[in-house]
């Protein structure tokens, strides 16, 4: 029974960079229509942004999380600018084609500056450990769940009661009807496209905290968010969450309980994918279908 | 003057290009023999890629064929004993079928799903293959060379694999499969009320567009005696397939063929400078081209051809012009 806390706990934890990473893939898909296959790359770039900070300047990974979003949200505002910009209107084809070639530049640039080995972080916030009632957790873990989901719940608040949240809204409803209330489109885009990077960043930077940044994770995170996007539905932030912790338990327990576990739960996300668009096929598909 | 233009295109150019690939051998070394195969090998990857988008869908699992393929193969060969030939068999049957099952289940579906369901499929095939027993985990497997090492005759089956891939890619352009696939792409519910049944056409493309990377990793294995899983389902195999026939213009049967013999000689020298992460000139070649030139290298030749002589050639090689899509 402890073993199971204990998988639980470990998989409600790992959950947050989950959500963290979908919700950023949710507001591209949503807000845009943009199916963005580099934006696991956001976290890649964030993971080596967070390790070269703290070996460079030995700065502590959470004084770099502002530095990454900041960095990941100009980083992302310029490849809107620069790329996506000009295939909103193309078929759905070619937006798909850009952004997954836009990942396969970044994947292997990363493997060409930076090597395929992993980098971790050396800090303090590995060896800390929590106890409580028989179950432990890693301190960078439950730092990491903690402000996941922080910022989780400030970007619903930004979504709900500022100006800017609305107009973001108003555009995932309608884009004409969002332009003719006065609202520019495309400046809404610009800042959706920068933000949906930038907390991919942050995950990213905290992704080195407790793992490691390595070139082939981002795609990893683009498959796993995916999968949550889609088994949330779209434009529902509380649905996110829900799949996240769900897609983390289940990989937890998968790994844990069964044999070998730990290379399998690698394969999680994929049945979930397949359950989710077999029984909720007509449902999702409808939310997707423009 | 047109007509026997097109007289001598219909017959003339392909047959020129059949006699120079069975020339081939007796004036090339060993290794541009090598290097012919590759190229071989990547045509076909892309011309296959290529069957499956003419109905709009974008797949990311040509990885996960090409592995499949090469696994079936040399489980059949080394474990139950086949004859090459029947390992090839085996290669086919277990592409078609797992397209078959993906595809229920992903073509119905919005186009992104089944983009994401494809890369999804691949990489979980990766895990598959790590993690049970039967393909040697990640040490993979060797077999025996093909022939006994005879290159020139591994060289006429991959010609073969080849020909029957263009044949396929020009039957369907120019049957009313080519047709149904053309509008589906345009517009779904219009093909739909045309009358298409565009579950099964789709269903149709996609199973014969994952035949050819199957029979392809079955070649590789038997040709390059060894594959270990992170090669088989390495997601290079889709991108390199995708970006030869998106650069060299997709939805025709010469653009994914030009693509990939230049792709693959400029692969070939890269790989000498850049070891790892070659790939990248593949991600920066796919972001410009959509961008700067979405109809490919034909695109831009026909463009520069204007009509004419030229155009007759390109329709005869099955670009057809690109279908408007307004959505």
């Amino acid at each position: 029974m402890e073993v199971f806390f204990q998988a639980l706990v470990n998989g409600l934890l790992r959950s947050g960079l989950y959500a963290l990473t979908s919700i950023g893939l949710a507001l591209s898909v949503g807000v845009l229509g943009i199916v963005n296959f580099a934006h696991g790359e956001f976290l890649m770039l964030g993971a080596y942004l967070g390790v070269f900070l703290f070996l460079i300047f030995g700065l502590d990974p959470l004084l770099s999380l502002p530095l990454a979003a900041l960095a990941l949200f100009l980083l992302g505002m310029l490849l809107y600018r620069c790329t996506i910009k000009y295939v909103l209107d193309a078929p759905e084809i070619n937006q798909m084609l850009l952004t997954f070639g836009i990942s396969v530049f970044l994947q292997n640039l990363a493997l060409i500056l930076w090597s395929g080995d992993p980098r971790a972080i050396n800090s303090t916030y590995r060896s800390l450990t929590l106890h409580f009632a028989g179950v432990n957790a890693g301190m960078g873990r439950f730092l990491t769940f903690v402000i996941a989901f922080s910022l989780l719940i400030a970007l619903y608040l930004v979504l709900t009661r500022t100006r800017a949240g609305k107009a973001m809204r108003a555009v995932s409803q309608s884009r004409d009807g969002a332009g003719l209330v006065g609202i520019k489109v495309q400046r809404v885009y610009l800042y959706t496209f920068g933000v949906a990077a930038a907390l991919a960043g942050m995950a990213g930077v905290m992704l080195s905290m407790v793992l490691y940044a390595q070139p082939a994770v981002g795609l990893e995170f683009t498959l796993k968010a995916f999968c949550i996007v889609v088994m949330a539905g779209l434009g529902n932030i509380g649905g996110v969450i829900w799949a996240s912790l769900l897609l983390g338990v289940a990989e937890s327990m998968v790994g844990t309980f069964l044999p070998q576990g730990s290379g399998w739960s690698d394969g999680v996300f994929f049945i979930l994918i397949l359950v989710v668009l077999i029984f909720r096929s007509r449902g999702v598909g409808q939310w997707f279908a423009h | 003057m047109v007509r026997a233009l097109k007289y001598y295109a219909f017959w003339g150019l392909p047959g020129a290009g059949i006699l120079a690939l069975a020339l081939a051998p007796l004036v090339a070394d060993p290794y541009l023999l090598h290097i012919l195969i590759l190229i071989l090998m990547s045509a076909t990857m892309a011309l296959s890629w290529d069957l499956l988008i003419r109905t709009g869908q974008l797949s990311l699992a040509h990885a996960g064929f090409f592995g499949l393929g090469a696994y079936a193969a040399a489980l059949t060969y080394s474990q139950l004993g086949f004859s090459w030939w029947l390992s090839f068999l085996a290669a086919v049957l277990a592409g078609g079928l797992a397209a078959l099952g993906l595809g229920v289940i992903t073509l119905r579906l919005h186009g992104m799903y089944f983009a994401i369901g494809t890369l999804a499929f691949a990489e979980v095939l990766r895990t598959v293959a790590l993690q049970v027993n039967f393909t040697g985990g990640a040490v993979g497997v060797t077999l025996p060379a093909i022939f006994g090492g005879d290159r020139v005759a591994a060289y006429f089956l991959v010609v073969t694999i080849f020909l029957i891939c263009i044949l396929a890619s020009v039957l369907l352009q120019r049957s009313k499969w080519g047709l149904a696939f053309q509008a589906i792409r345009a517009r779904q519910a219009v093909a739909e009320v045309l009358g298409v049944n565009t579950i099964k056409a789709k269903l149709a493309a996609f199973v014969i567009s994952s035949i050819f990377p199957s029979l392809v990793g079955a070649f590789y294995i038997h040709y390059v005696t060894y594959i270990i899983p992170y090669e088989a389902f390495s997601l290079n195999t889709s991108v390199t397939a995708l970006v030869m026939a998106v650069f060299g213009g997709i939805y025709s049967t010469a653009g994914p063929v030009i693509g990939a013999v230049v792709l693959k000689i400029l692969e070939e020298y890269l790989k000498s400078v850049i070891v790892y992460g070659y790939t990248v000139i593949y991600g920066l070649i796919l972001a410009l081209v959509i961008l700067f030139m979405p109809n490919g290298l034909l695109g831009v030749m026909r463009r520069a051809a204007g009509g004419g002589r030229a155009q007759q050639i390109f329709r005869w090689a099955g670009g057809r012009k690109r279908a408007e899509t307004p959505d």
